[in-house]
């Protein structure tokens, strides 16, 4: 009966369906390409994994204060481009640079949640016009080509980022753990701080929010300031973990980010969070863009099988909240 | 006579050339619900605007306990102890019953820059709170709002007011779209309150409602109040139906004003 009542618990959150499709998705894979499962597969999976990862685990809680994003892509490709500048030029140190881009992403984070709160004009299209001037202001100063890197070999900035090493035949970088510390840090805000309580009840009912001196606003212009952050760091960690630095990189990322996000289980109306389901959501996608490629789909049949994901999983958490709704 | 909770005095409120309330004055007193009755229109929603702090009022005084006191924002008029309960729109759905009642109060636990709510207190607080507002279901604090039914919702919403001592709750159409069984459990969740030291004031459009539970009758029309003294217990439906209208009443009954 106690055995009974947990499963039942189990499949009740929102994170299992996801769950059950990320082990299919692995067993499915290994099952017809065992290279699937080889430590360097895995080692290179994970390299660039954990950089989208990075924006999604800010965008969940963003989405869960009811808005999103679209300017974080954009920010990916720029903020390693104002770095580099910055350095090539001589104006500043590689890490006084790095200090900038961030800065400057966090700016760009508040400009857009003063629109959006501010100016009540929603977040799709103040993000989408943020998108623009961002990504255009990258190819302008950099007259589309992409900047001089140096290889960041001997730099402490690269070391702590993404400097590597090996566990057993695993080829790990620095930015797994920054990964993981963020993961754990926004999961523990999300769900057991106040402020947590505070983005759910922004993203639910922002009027019953306000009501009882939640101050929504500055949370919503917080969560933007994050993900712009989020968004720069990991295009940064991107550029000095390949030595490139393209005005273009980063296109399309926005709504990858937020694929991972909703096939995780977060609303995409805002009101319901969980950064574990993210995660797992991050797997899903980038294991299936890696996973369809070692079993010899053609690469360019990735978005196929992204969008039939999405659909799939958005049928399955709407048939689980009518049920678990007509349950009680 | 004693200082009553909440003192309004010539209250007026303009929207435009539009004269919502004409010089209101209206009154409650401590442990006491009033019912406030009147057709649409008659400025009743816009009174407990005023008093909640939703809208700005164009000139009067509100007194609380004899203090002339000001709201610019909601937040105000609640830390000055008036809750106003809307169905529907003062809850969050998605959030536990628990996490609804502390709602910008969470407790914290541990150290200061964890912001660690403490959620065993909450649900500890939560679910002593719901057996006293009366609600019979056994419910546990976690459950989602929005897994509740309308009469469980309004419980909700009275019991945080309850329990952030709330001087007086504002009740507006608390019975609205309930069913028989549902509206005598707010009603009786109200009178708990009261019971309880907390001061009401009771809205609806069902006239038989509030003679069930209020021990006052304000009624309003076209901006005034015409009629703030009303008893219940003495006075018939029809005649308090009479002076909402305004009109004669047809089948006689205790003479108002």
């Amino acid at each position: 009966m106690e055995n009974r009542s947990l499963l039942q618990r189990l499949i009740a959150k929102p994170e299992f369906g996801p769950l059950v499709l990320l082990v299919v998705e692995v067993v499915v894979f290994w099952s017809i390409n065992h290279d699937f499962l080889s430590p360097l597969n895995i080692s290179n999976t994970l390299a660039f994994t954990v950089e989208l990862g990075l924006i999604a685990l800010a965008m969940t809680l963003l989405m869960t204060s009811g808005e999103f994003d679209l300017s974080v892509g954009s920010l990916f490709g720029f903020s390693p481009v104002l770095m580099w500048t910055l350095f090539n030029a001589g104006v500043m140190p590689l890490e006084a640079g790095f200090v900038t881009a961030l800065v400057v992403a966090a700016i760009i984070g508040l400009v857009n949640g003063w629109f959006v709160t501010k100016l009540k004009i929603p977040s799709f299209l103040v993000t989408l016009g943020m998108l623009l001037v961002v990504r255009g202001t990258a190819l302008f100063v950099t007259d589309g080509f992409p900047q001089r890197t140096w290889s960041a070999g001997g730099s402490w900035l690269a070391e702590i980022l993404v400097g590597d090493f090996y566990v057993g035949p695993f080829r790990i970088y620095a930015s797994l753990f920054w990964f993981i510390a963020a993961a754990i840090i926004l999961g523990y805000v999300l769900t057991k701080s106040r402020t947590g309580n505070w983005i759910q009840a922004a993203g639910g009912n922002p009027g019953a929010a306000r009501a009882r001196g939640v101050a929504v606003d500055r949370v919503k212009i917080g969560l933007f300031m994050l993900s712009s952050v989020m968004a720069a760091l990991a295009g940064i960690i991107s550029s000095i973990r390949t030595s490139a630095a393209n005005p273009n990189s980063g296109t399309g990322y926005e709504l990858e980010v937020i694929a991972m996000v909703v096939i995780g289980g977060t609303a995409l109306t805002g009101g319901r969070g969980t950064i574990i389901g993210t995660v797992i959501g991050i797997l899903i996608l980038r294991i299936m863009r890696n996973g369809i490629v070692l079993i010899g789909v053609p690469g360019l049949a990735y978005n196929i099988f992204i969008g039939a994901i999405i659909l799939g999983m958005m049928a399955l958490h709407s048939w689980l909240e009518r049920r678990h709704q007509a349950g009680t | 006579m004693a200082e009553p909770l909440i003192r309004m005095e010539n209250i007026r409120k303009s929207y435009g050339r539009v004269q919502a309330l004409e010089g209101v004055n209206f009154h409650v007193n401590e442990s006491e619900i009033v019912g406030l009755l009147g057709d649409n229109g008659a400025g009743k929603s816009t009174l407990i605007k005023v008093l909640s702090g939703a809208v700005p009022l164009t000139s009067g005084d509100i007194f609380v306990r004899g203090r002339r006191v000001q709201f610019r924002t909601t937040s105000d008029a609640i830390a000055a102890g008036i809750e106003t309960i809307y169905q529907d729109s003062a809850l969050v759905t998605q959030l536990s019953i628990a996490r609804n009642l502390f709602l910008g109060r969470e407790p914290i636990k541990g150290p200061r820059f964890l912001n660690r709510m403490d959620q065993e207190e909450m649900n500890r607080v939560a679910d002593a709170l719901l057996k006293q507002v009366g609600i019979s279901k056994n419910i546990p604090p976690t459950t989602p709002i929005g897994s509740l039914s309308g009469g469980e919702r309004q419980a909700v919403a009275i019991a945080r007011a309850m329990h952030f001592d709330s001087d007086l709750i504002i009740l507006d159409e608390p019975t609205n779209n309930l069913g028989v069984a549902e509206t005598q459990g707010v009603l009786s969740f109200v009178r708990n309150a009261r019971d309880s030291g907390h001061s009401c004031i009771f809205i609806a459009h069902n006239i038989h409602h509030v003679f069930q539970v209020v021990d006052r009758i304000v009624v309003m029309r076209r901006g005034k109040v015409v009629a703030d003294d009303i008893d219940p217990k003495t006075t018939s439906v029809a005649a308090v139906e009479a002076v909402i209208t305004g009109m004669p009443e047809l089948t006689g009954g205790a003479p108002v004003h």
